[in-house]
């Protein structure tokens, strides 16, 4: 009994939450339930784990992601138990960086409550902000779908990661890809080859399988070195403070970042269920 | 035993330690306080302090919730272990044509089926016996066979009766596939105060389904006096394990690996984290029993499965 106490210590089944004071909710998100930020929850909406516990979260999230695509929930679970050591290496990045260090200090949120379409749309046409809005339109999408950090256990690095998945719908526009599993395999690898979450590798890695032979074949003769090569070549995205960036034409940005067109004609905006 | 296991809680489920030290220990009390609905008394959720009238909001919201992927939780969960313990339910019950059961809880219908099909296999059985029996009769007797006019056996029925929407839902649907259509009826109530006259049932019986009611002591109030004088009340519940070793392996996978595979399965680790926890707030088997004398039961007796991890007790209304 004693020894089975022991061995539940050694295998790190115990969670090992940050206590010290909770620092306070990151944004005006309130929560549900009335369950407070104290009790060793680091942020709304944090559920503490055992390693023991991520590592079956991460094993079950990959099999499930694997065996129903529509479970985005599970990719995200994915990347939350496996992207400790990318997350911190993004987030000194981001330290590094002026623009960067301002978003970890400000904590702006992209979400409906935030941000305003209708404004976007009246910009002009092929600047960021108005390329941004018609992309939301023309994929039917919102940037309200991204589920809330949970098994994260550092506050600030839950932030780095819901900062990368609000920033994931930017990088469509930014590389002109549609929503349809061809498009976000190439994001993947692009983020990839970005952040190094291994949930982005495995991402890239497996998503192909459920793509056609047609298909296969422009992706890995086009689009993936085109999409490894800027990955490399341009700045991390997620130091861009987009959100004072809606102005800008989307041409200027690309270039800033070192972002090159895709190589097949740009067809995102048009035809989004094809490529 | 008690003390032991509270500390290995405390060490495995480190979040939960500090709410079970600030909340008082209220794993006997609000069972048999002989409480009303006052605002402001607490109870427990799990782990978690509530007060009572937003514990019966919570575990709505919990079972609707799971109600979808209820039945594929359990089998994952129980690795198809409930199954057998359902059956043992219905062995212990052994209920034959013209029993009145009425199932609470029972959401998505396992011991009503269960119940039906018991029924059926034994009314096939009788019928067999019959037809052997009258194999080698004189005409004179089959004569007198066709004369017998026999009136209508008493025909079986189960009332499935649940405080949830969803889950009756889901059961509704379960009874369509299966094609169970007669003698089987759906209700909506409340295990403390169910709509049911007095002394209208041969068996009550509430599986997995006790351990989420706020007032225990009202729902076997309630149980005792729906049934008949004779009726026999069973509870199938989840219970305390009586094997230290087994006790220890049984925290380990509920605290670690049932919310991940809520998570994983059905999208909801909160649920299944109240799951596990509404189980170490229920009381041992002795003291189940004694709430269940309290109630005017009488010949109570318990009997535990798997090593105690569930218990089905039994008593009669004499």
């Amino acid at each position: 009994m004693a020894t089975l106490s022991r061995l539940s210590r050694l295998w790190g089944l115990r969670p090992r939450p940050r206590l010290g004071t909770p620092r306070p909710a990151s944004d005006s998100a309130t929560l549900p339930g009335g369950r407070s930020t104290g009790l060793g929850l680091l942020y709304p909406g944090h559920i503490p784990t055992s390693p023991l516990q991520k590592m079956l979260l991460a094993a079950g999230a990959a099999c499930m992601a694997l065996y129903d695509p529509y479970r985005h929930d599970m990719v995200a679970v994915l990347g939350e138990t496996t992207g400790h050591q990318a997350l911190q290496a993004l987030r000194d990045r981001m330290r590094r960086d002026p623009e960067g260090a301002q978003i970890l200090q400000e904590r702006p949120r992209i979400q409906l409550s935030t941000l305003d379409l209708n404004k976007l749309r009246t910009l002009p046409k092929g600047s960021f902000g108005w390329e941004y809005a018609h992309f939301l339109d023309v994929n039917r999408v919102s940037p309200d779908t991204r589920a809330p950090t949970r098994f994260v256990d550092d506050e600030e690095l839950a932030y780095v990661i819901q900062r990368y998945r609000e920033v994931h719908d930017l990088l469509h526009t930014l590389l002109g890809m549609p929503t349809n599993m061809l498009g976000e395999v190439v994001v993947k690898w692009f983020e990839a080859i970005q952040t190094g979450l291994p949930m982005c590798v495995l991402g890239a890695a497996f998503g192909p399988i459920r793509l056609s032979a047609k298909k296969l074949k422009v992706l890995v003769s086009d689009l993936i070195p085109w999409a490894v090569q800027n990955g490399q070549n341009s700045r991390c995205v997620l130091n861009l403070y987009y959100e004072q960036r809606w102005e800008q034409p989307l041409r200027a940005l690309r270039e800033e970042l070192g972002i090159t067109l895709p190589p097949t004609v740009d067809r995102g905006f048009t035809q989004s269920s094809k490529l | 035993m008690a003390a032991r296991r509270s500390r290995a809680l405390w060490r495995l489920s480190g979040w939960g330690w500090r709410q079970a030290l600030l909340s008082p220990r209220l794993r006997r009390g609000s069972a048999r306080l002989l409480s009303t609905d006052k605002p402001g008394v607490a109870t427990h959720f799990g782990f978690e302090t509530v007060s009572e009238e937003e514990k019966g909001d919570k575990v709505y919201q919990v079972f609707e919730s799971v109600a979808k992927k209820y039945d594929l939780m359990n089998d994952s969960m129980s690795l198809g272990i409930h199954r057998i313990w359902k059956d043992l339910l219905l062995e212990k019950m052994h209920p034959f044509p013209g029993t009145k059961l009425l199932d609470v809880a029972g959401g998505t219908g396992d011991i009503a089926f269960r119940f039906i099909n018991y029924i059926k296999a034994q009314n096939q059985r009788q019928r067999q016996r019959e037809v052997k029996s009258r194999q080698n009769l004189s005409w004179e007797e089959i004569s007198k066979c066709y004369q017998n006019v026999q009136g209508p056996s008493e025909e079986s029925h189960v009332v499935v009766c649940d405080i949830n929407q969803e889950m009756l839902k889901v059961g509704k649907q379960k009874a369509k596939t299966l094609g169970h259509k007669k003698g089987l009826a759906w209700v909506l109530g409340d295990a403390e105060e169910l709509p049911f006259d007095d002394d209208k049932f041969d068996v009550y019986t509430i599986a997995f389904g006790i351990r989420n009611v706020t007032h225990i002591d009202r729902a076997l109030q309630e149980a005792y006096r729906v049934l008949k004088p004779g009726g026999r009340f069973l509870c199938l519940e989840f219970s305390q394990v009586n094997n230290p070793l087994i006790s220890r392996l049984y925290d380990l996978y509920s605290f670690q690996v049932i919310p991940v595979m809520g998570e994983v399965i059905a999208g909801d680790w909160k649920s299944y984290q109240y799951l596990v926890e509404s189980i170490r707030r229920f009381p041992p088997q002795e003291e189940f029993k004694e709430m269940i004398e309290d109630a005017g039961f009488q010949k109570v007796t318990y009997e535990s499965l798997t090593t105690g991890i569930v218990a089905i007790h039994s008593g009669f209304k004499l």
